[in-house]
């Protein structure tokens, strides 16, 4: 239970810390630096009022607007939070599961033949069930706790386990396991007992450890466990959530410049890749900032209640996550601008983003799927090369251990290839068709014909 | 020599429509220039020219001398026909972020920014959203965005369409104020009619093309003589058509206005509109740009035919 105090005093934590940045932005727009007096006549471009070139220039006063903007907007907030919460919830769910903070109340009716409690405990522990041995006076009273639930079960000295109702084959609570365990074991050492064997000597046995299992192809399926399967199926599912929000805002944001008519005030001072570049650059810089909290989150959140998530491949994974998070943003951001830019309307931007849409939902099932069958299929192998479903089956890949790093170093660079030429092209869609009023701009009429003059 | 905005030969068209026909005229610094001409007839193709908005067939902008490139277009300040301003952001951060887009510091672009946003009396709703703000104040939030940087280049493409009296006075003065301080000023508008006064020179379109350009005094007072008559309980001007030697140019309200022929005698159409009735005025009058148009209009098309 306290695991999840944690978890949402995280959340909560990060929560007033982007509130705390958000009042810090808005607070420097009400208090206007008191600068002496205003010089605005004579050389006008070469008083105070005019600043250097900065080094990103206009590009990044408009990453800068970009940012503000996004930041400070509720959807933001409320995403953020939703998102850290479904994280914190992903790690701390698992971990508590499996840790079975209640101990299982064995009572134990002396006589003769009777176990000791010491060998009780350690069937427990052999089961990873956490067991308290209370001693019963006789069977009558071990009855009694029985009915009355102070004990779960008890062991009888006459070789019998007691409980209160029949267990059912297909049950795996604690309980079950450990009455079955138990049934088992209690046997065996009883027989053990009855050919002689010290009491040493049959607890030194039921410590012994399993051979290893080796095999002849060498591979990671042996250290495979279901926790960094969920590693993977949280990456996956947290780069499409990201990309999915974030990708709708950039095209919504080229939309409402185009439709606003603002988009013709700004490109009569900065060109229009400038402006591009900016925007991408600055939602592009949100996205990796939430990110970096998410996975700053996970772990600290792992690391309080001992998830698997950090071991095995686990850290692979979030490396992963946030390198083809970075990438698909770059990648498919210009084409939802570029899309942005050839709509008119709202009630266009749903015809134009679904084809978009429609690889990476492709990608994001077939490794969704992959992940959780326990071993990647032969489509996902394919597709971890292929730039546009890349962030999700390689990401899957990854937390199978079944890529090497210079595969993901060639899956990543044909990203960044993939998206200098999505880059050219968005661009020279978007530099024509953002000016474009009245109908919707066809694709083939500004990718035909000679580029601007400018 | 004053500084000087010139656009050279500039062509456009858009598959069959013909928007800039060759279009050459300057622009030059000191005095409100006034572009003008009916609805279609290209003044926002050019003024977005101006900006590298539209692609060009032929023809190119300069400025003193040099083509206008980016680095001269930050000095420039834009008023779109289309207003165009982010719905939901702030008013005073708005037009200090297109402040600093132009080149400014922060600090610059802020001081700037409540220096215009009081000028046009809405220092009030510095911390508005634009959508939430009247289409008057819109409009002087958009002039403020124009002028932030101190441009000195001023493009506004119908400023004062949909202002009320008192928004068009104040977008008036500042517009002279500029053009007295330096500014190389050209706005447009489609009421030829309604700038007279704004203006001291006028370039006037139509079609693409040029149709006449020269300062307001010199179009005005030029041409025929014209005669404005007010002949009480006179509402057709019957008596003006009987006339010979004159044309009836406009009847409005009651008063008829009469181009004379070179060699008509005023006195002669005075007599013609006595025998009609009282008369209550007779004047002669200057010219009206509405006039310069249609006239300059009417000859171009004599001549060419």
């Amino acid at each position: 239970m306290k695991y999840v105090v944690y978890a949402l005093a995280a959340v909560v934590a990060a929560t007033a810390v982007l509130r705390r940045v958000w009042r810090a932005r808005h607070g420097q727009r009400g208090g206007e630096p008191a600068t002496g007096s205003p010089r605005r006549a004579g050389h006008r471009w070469t008083s105070a009022g005019f600043r250097e070139r900065a080094l990103l220039g206009d590009v990044g006063l408009v990453a800068g607007r970009e940012i503000r903007e996004r930041v400070r907007g509720r959807v933001f907030r409320v995403v953020s939070v939703l998102l850290m919460v479904v994280v914190a919830g992903a790690i701390v769910i698992p971990a508590v599961d499996t840790s079975s903070p209640t101990a299982q109340l064995v009572g134990l009716v002396p006589g003769p033949g009777a176990p000791p409690a010491t060998l009780i405990e350690q069937v427990g522990h052999s089961q990873a069930i956490a067991v308290r041995v209370v001693d019963e006076a006789d069977r009558a009273a071990a009855e009694s706790a029985l009915r009355s639930g102070r004990v779960d079960l008890v062991v009888d000295g006459a070789h019998t386990v007691l409980v209160d109702k029949p267990i059912d084959a297909n049950d795996s609570s604690d309980k079950a396991e450990l009455v079955h365990a138990l049934a088992q074991d209690l046997a065996l050492y009883s027989a053990y007992g009855a050919d002689g064997l010290t009491l040493a000597q049959i607890a030194a046995l039921s410590h012994i450890s399993p051979f290893p299992v080796q095999s002849l192809v060498h591979g990671a399926g042996g250290a495979k466990s279901t926790k960094v399967e969920a590693t993977s199926l949280i990456g996956v599912i947290l780069i499409f959530v990201i990309l999915t929000q974030y990708l709708t805002w950039t095209l919504m944001g080229v939309l409402e410049e185009k439709s606003s008519r603002v988009v013709e005030v700004l490109l009569a001072t900065v060109r229009p890749i400038e402006l591009l570049g900016g925007k991408l650059l600055g939602i592009g810089t949100v996205v990796m900032a939430q990110a970096l909290l998410l996975v700053a989150e996970a772990i600290v959140v792992a690391k309080v209640v001992g998830s698997t998530l950090l071991h095995g491949t686990g850290p692979a994974v979030i490396v992963t996550t946030v390198i083809w998070l970075a990438l698909g943003y770059a990648f498919y951001s210009w084409l939802y601008a570029a899309a942005g830019s050839l709509a008119q309307r709202q009630d266009q931007v749903q015809l134009l983003a679904i084809p978009l849409g429609v690889p990476m939902i492709f990608g994001y099932i077939v490794a969704l799927t992959g992940a959780s069958s326990g071993s990647p299929s032969g489509l996902v192998k394919v597709l971890a090369y292929l730039p546009p479903t890349a962030p999700f089956a390689m990401t899957t890949l990854v937390g199978f251990g079944a890529a090497s790093w210079w595969q993901v170093a060639l899956s990543a660079g044909e990203s960044v290839v993939a998206t200098v030429g999505v880059a050219v092209l968005a661009a020279r869609v978007y530099r024509r068709a953002v000016l474009r009023t009245g109908t919707r701009v066809r694709l083939s009429e500004v990718l035909a014909g000679p580029p601007r003059t400018s | 020599m004053a500084a000087l905005l010139e656009l050279k030969g500039l062509r456009r068209s858009f598959g069959p429509l013909v928007a800039l026909d060759d279009l050459t005229f300057s622009v030059a610094a000191g005095q409100v220039v006034g572009f003008l001409g009916p609805n279609g007839a290209g003044k926002t193709t050019a003024m977005r020219a101006i900006f590298d908005l539209t692609d060009l067939d032929a023809g190119s902008v300069r400025w003193n001398g040099a083509t206008v490139g980016p680095s001269e277009r930050r000095r420039f300040g834009y008023m779109p026909e289309e207003r165009g301003l982010y719905p939901g952001m702030l008013v005073a951060e708005q037009i200090q972020y297109l402040g600093r887009l132009h080149g400014m510091s922060t600090s610059g672009a802020a001081e700037s920014t409540r220096t215009w946003l009081e000028r046009l009396d809405v220092s009030d709703r510095a911390d508005s959203k634009v959508e939430a703000l009247s289409h008057g104040n819109q409009q002087r939030v958009q002039l403020a965005a124009a002028l932030v940087h101190d441009p000195e280049v001023l493009v506004l493409d119908e400023p004062l369409s949909g202002l009320d009296p008192a928004g068009i006075d104040a977008i008036g003065n500042v517009l002279v104020e500029r053009a007295h301080a330096g500014c190389c000023v050209l706005f447009s508008s489609h009421q030829l009619d309604q700038v007279e006064d704004l203006c001291e020179s006028v370039t006037i379109i139509d079609h693409g093309r040029l149709v006449v350009s020269g300062t307001v005094d010199e179009l005005t007072t030029s041409g025929a003589r014209r005669l404005a008559v007010r002949v009480e309980g006179d509402h057709e001007a019957a008596w003006a058509r009987r006339c010979g030697g004159v044309t009836v140019s406009e009847i409005k309200g009651g008063e008829v206005r009469l181009v004379l022929d070179e060699d008509t005698d005023s006195d002669v159409v005075l007599d013609a509109a006595r025998a009609t009735g009282r008369v209550t005025e007779f004047a002669f009058e200057r010219r009206r740009l509405s006039e310069v148009f249609r006239e300059s209009v009417a000859g171009a098309e004599a001549s060419a035919s």
